[in-house]
């Protein structure tokens, strides 16, 4: 019934207007002004000049609400000059939209017919065309210029810290593994072929390596505040893509193909708290927790490549701690994943971790059976 | 008119003055060739306009659909359940179908309605009368052009229906979430996306066979004196958008090819080492990303495939209503050949964060912003072609405006998409649901509605109903920025998620989005006023005033413009005009000279009259 209801209304509805215009048309005819566009032209100039106003003004009202609420300022360095290069970016077009937006609206406005009877035939001029041309084309190469500067530094492989701390994200359907190298700062091999790769050990571990024994799984993402981190990507099934929005940071993870991203983290979560404490939104009270937004920020990861039902799942939390210290504290509570292996069920699967710990030797020897990741990649 | 017409460019020998009345050594047309199966460019034209209005109403209600979910992600709606049945069960749309539903839409407005239905219907109406042809170089190409993109519809309409549901890992079909036919992995990998890629097989096949004879109809068959400097700015964009399908659109072909065969075959094309539940499956040495690059091959000049057309029709109507020719027309014609050859160089910068080498990015960067060259050029000269105007603020003209304030807004966030160090925060998030909507969908639709509005009484010979198209107009004016304008603001939040829920940092925008769902189903209605219009003024529009009667026919020309397919009668009869070809003397932009209000391209130079160059 309701259904009923609801489509005799919208009938009724669509109905009424075209009775509204059929007659509007009519009573125009009768008038005599069926192609004369004098007076729709005189009330549509003010519509449209009425309309880039309040477009400005809603646009002003839009940046005072939503400003404060977007994303914060980045926490990484990196991110600072993205972020830069985004305000250069935007001080430019602010310039070109403000003045071709109401250009455009207002002749239309002040040239409509009922104001300007007669069009100036006015087909060309060289010399204007080349000037809106050359000085977009100089704006444009300033852009280049300055983007590529702070592209090649994001991803200038040779200026890299050698110590950076290095964490391995492999993703796949629906979550993210972070695989740390443990004390030793080195990952165990992985070895990518099917004896190797099983549902318990999905990145195909290598346990004889010794180097794999004080890895382990974290369930959240931790970064040192001002060391350099390389997150070495991955994924197993699908394409998903690291993104850590306070950091600037975005790379895709492709099954079969190693990606990387090296950046460094500049605040640490307390102190990203504290600037947000400064800011009057952030203070305002969050209905879900009960508490001011500043007191549960915390830096996300998130996956932005569509990878099925639950991509919008994927997130895991990213702590950015103070000091070395801090952090060697956090791995110490860290269980490696190398104990874990008994729960497997390791009959069938010989190269999972054997009890005694290998010996170089064995080690190469089992490598054999299969490639590192690396190798079998590069192809 | 006869006077000066010399040559008749006949398309088919039966489609001479004589047979169009009728004289009895042909058949007449029956009503099946009249109507549907017709080789007449003018039915084709409306059978892909119609086509595309249809797909233009499933796309926009599937968008209303899937921003019921996102506006009210905690609410449920038991009407959907009614329709959707287990894909809204307890009212509530299923995670997998909201991204069927978000791919659909991609699908079917970028391909099925922005190309199919734009091109489709203009390049169709409009090449043979502005050209002064009696139809296309291949009336019967034609017509299987339409009628592949008819059998494409037909394809991916059923794929709504098949178990599985349709494609659902997005309208770039990226391997591996689309390149194994594994439902566990993604529901829509299974028989929908077989459905998807077959379609888009014969929607190719149809563009493609469109194409060639755009471009051949429109290098052959012009009419006496119709050189390519005196063509329309509207027949222009045609052939280059032409010209671009036809070299792009194969790329996409032969990746959906090898989809399909790495699917279906067990190659490994797009496919490495993909372990599913802990098991290495036995693909080997493929890559994910080579997809990504025969995607966007296309992917890249399709988005001018789809805004080129717009943007001839946009300096048509601009000029035609502001009574003053197009300002700066060889920098016009010259831009769009910019566009089309540098649209060939941009396409990995959708490819910024794949982890393609930096230096080569380096180089995509350089040609992504330096396409906005042509882009500015052309926007300034509509800006100056409207300056100084006598402008007629009609329904058609008053989108053609809409079409450049929403060009300007949508191509300038294009400067920082296209700067690799800013995409990398932008990429994937609503910043670019903002950026490609506003310059390519809304901008498109609003080139689109003015054609539709200028030239229905070239379709029909009637006008569409002015205070409709006037509500019409402002409610899709405001609504398509109330909608895509603050989702600039919305920067770094990930696009298609179906909840913001499970992230802290992307939660704060639930007023937001509940603003831009109603805005978008507010605009959804209206178009539904344009639709109602549309199919009202086919039988009940105002006629056009008649001028002057000839014969059986009569002529009008009802928005007082220069150009050859106002010269054919009224009545649009098969082979377009009632006697000869109507020959060309002068470019198409003669407004406001010489103390006349417009001088039609037919009308020879008066003596002294020096021809415009």
């Amino acid at each position: 019934m309701l259904a009923f209801v609801t489509f005799a209304l919208i009938v009724l509805f669509f109905t009424v207007l075209v009775l509204i215009g059929k007659t509007n048309e009519l009573s125009e005819d009768i008038a005599g002004k069926g192609m004369n566009y004098d007076a729709k032209s005189k009330w549509n100039g003010y519509m449209l000049l009425g309309f880039v106003i309040a477009f400005f003004i809603s646009i002003v009202y839009q940046v005072k609400l939503l400003a404060p609420i977007m994303i914060p300022k980045s926490a990484s360095y990196h991110g600072e000059k993205t972020d830069n290069l985004f305000y250069v970016t935007l001080f430019f077009m602010t310039i070109v939209f403000i003045l071709t937006q109401f250009a455009l609206f207002y002749f239309a406005y002040r040239y409509n017919q009922s104001k300007n009877k007669k069009a100036y035939f006015y087909s060309h001029n060289n010399k204007l065309e080349v000037i809106w041309t050359v000085i977009p084309a100089i704006v444009l190469a300033v852009l280049v210029v300055m983007g590529m500067r702070v592209w090649f530094q994001i991803f200038d492989v040779e200026s890299r810290d050698k110590n950076a701390l290095v964490v391995e994200v492999t993703a796949k359907q629906f979550q993210w593994m972070a695989r740390y190298p443990g004390a030793d700062g080195k990952f165990g091999h992985r070895i990518l072929d099917t004896a190797h790769i099983t549902p318990t050990n999905e990145l195909g571990i290598d346990w004889t390596d010794p180097n794999s024994h004080d890895d382990f799984w974290s369930d959240k993402l931790v970064f040192i505040k001002g060391k350099p981190v390389l997150v070495k990507l991955g994924a197993l099934d699908v394409i998903h893509s690291f993104y850590l929005p306070h950091f600037r940071v975005k790379m895709d993870c492709v099954p079969g193909i190693p990606t990387q991203f090296y950046f460094t983290p500049k605040y640490t979560t307390e102190e990203m708290r504290d600037y947000l404490k400064t800011l009057p939104w952030w203070n305002t009270i969050n209905p879900e927790t009960g508490e001011p937004r500043w007191k549960t920020f915390k830096y996300e990861l998130a996956c932005t490549e569509i990878c099925g039902r639950s991509h919008y799942g994927m997130q895991k939390e990213v702590v950015v701690v103070k000091d070395q210290a801090e952090y060697d504290e956090w791995m110490k509570k860290q269980s490696p994943i190398y104990v874990a292996p008994k729960a497997e069920g390791t009959a069938t699967d010989s190269t999972a971790a054997p009890a005694t710990a290998a010996t170089d030797s064995t080690s190469k020897e089992t490598a054999k059976t299969g490639k590192p990741v690396a190798e079998l990649v590069k192809k | 008119m006869s006077a000066h017409t010399t040559t008749t460019a006949d398309v088919h020998g039966h489609v001479d003055t004589d047979h169009i009345h009728g004289h009895d050594h042909h058949h007449e047309p029956t009503w099946m060739e009249t109507y549907i199966f017709s080789t007449d460019h003018k039915t084709i034209a409306k059978q892909f306009l119609i086509t595309g209005m249809f797909w233009g109403i499933v796309g926009g209600l599937l968008s209303v659909l899937f921003r019921l979910q996102l506006g009210w992600p905690n609410d449920t709606f038991p009407f959907l359940e009614t329709f959707l049945g287990k894909w809204a069960e307890g009212g509530k749309i299923s995670n997998e179908f909201y991204l069927a539903m978000v791919t659909m839409h991609g699908t079917i407005l970028v391909f099925f309605v922005l190309t199919g239905g734009l091109s489709g219907t203009f390049a169709n109406l409009l090449i043979p009368y502005q050209i002064g042809a009696r139809d296309m170089a291949s009336g019967f190409i034609n017509m299987l052009s339409y009628w592949f993109f008819f059998a494409a519809s037909i394809v991916l309409f059923t794929s709504f229906f098949v178990q599985t549901g349709p494609a659902s890992g997005g309208w770039t079909a990226y391997p591996p979430l689309n390149g194994m036919r594994d439902i566990a992995i993604n529901k829509g990998s299974g028989l929908g996306f077989d459905l998807w890629a077959l379609a888009m097989t014969f929607f190719i096949i149809s563009s493609l066979l469109g194409g060639l004879n755009y471009v051949a109809t429109i290098l052959n068959l012009r009419t006496k004196g119709m050189g390519m400097m005196k063509l329309p700015l509207t027949i222009w964009a045609f052939m280059f958008t032409a010209i671009l399908g036809i070299l792009s659109f194969p790329a996409l072909l032969a990746g959906v090819a090898l989809l399909e065969f790495d699917r279906l075959l067990g190659t490994s094309f797009y496919l490495n080492m993909i372990v599913v539940n802990g098991h290495l499956l036995d693909y080997r040495g493929g890559s994910p990303i080579l997809f990504q690059h025969l995607f966007w091959f296309l992917g890249h000049p399709e988005v001018y495939i789809i805004i080129l057309p717009a943007m001839g029709i946009v300096s048509e109507v601009l000029s035609v209503h502001s009574r003053k020719p197009i300002f700066g027309y060889r920098a016009m014609v010259v831009s769009i050949m910019a566009i089309v050859v540098i649209s060939f160089l941009v396409w990995a910068h959708h490819m910024f964060v794949t982890g393609l080498n930096p230096n080569l990015a380096a180089v995509f960067v350089l040609f992504t912003l330096l396409i906005a060259v042509p882009s500015a050029i052309k926007v300034f000269n509509w800006i100056g072609t409207i300056w100084k105007g006598s402008i007629r603020l009609t329904v058609p003209m008053l989108f053609a405006i809409g079409f450049v304030s929403m060009f300007i807004s949508g191509g300038l966030t294009g400067l920082m998409l296209g700067n690799s160090p800013i995409d990398i925060q932008l990429h994937d998030t609503y910043f670019v649901v903002a950026h490609f909507h506003i310059v390519m969908g809304v901008a498109a639709f609003f080139g689109m509605f003015a054609g539709v509005y200028h030239w229905f009484p070239r379709f029909y010979g009637r006008f569409m109903n002015d205070t409709l198209g006037y509500i019409h107009f402002y409610v899709t004016l405001i609504g398509g920025y109330a909608i895509f304008f603050p989702m600039h603001f919305m920067t770094g939040l990930p696009r298609r998620y179906y909840t913001f829920a499970n992230f802290e940092t992307f939660n704060n925008f639930n007023f937001l989005t509940q603003f831009i769902s109603v805005a978008a189903i507010v605009v959804f209605l209206a178009q539904l006023i344009f639709v109602v219009n549309f199919f009202y003024s086919i039988f009940k529009g105002r006629k056009v005033d008649v001028e002057r009667t000839e014969g059986e026919h009569t002529y009008g020309n009802p928005w007082e413009g220069t150009t050859l397919e106002w010269t054919a009668p009224i009545e649009r009869i098969h082979g377009n005009w009632a006697g000869e070809i109507p020959s060309v003397y002068r470019w198409p932009y003669d407004y406001s000279v010489n103390d006349k209000p417009y001088i039609s391209q037919n009308t020879p130079l008066a003596p002294g009259e020096v021809e415009h160059t």
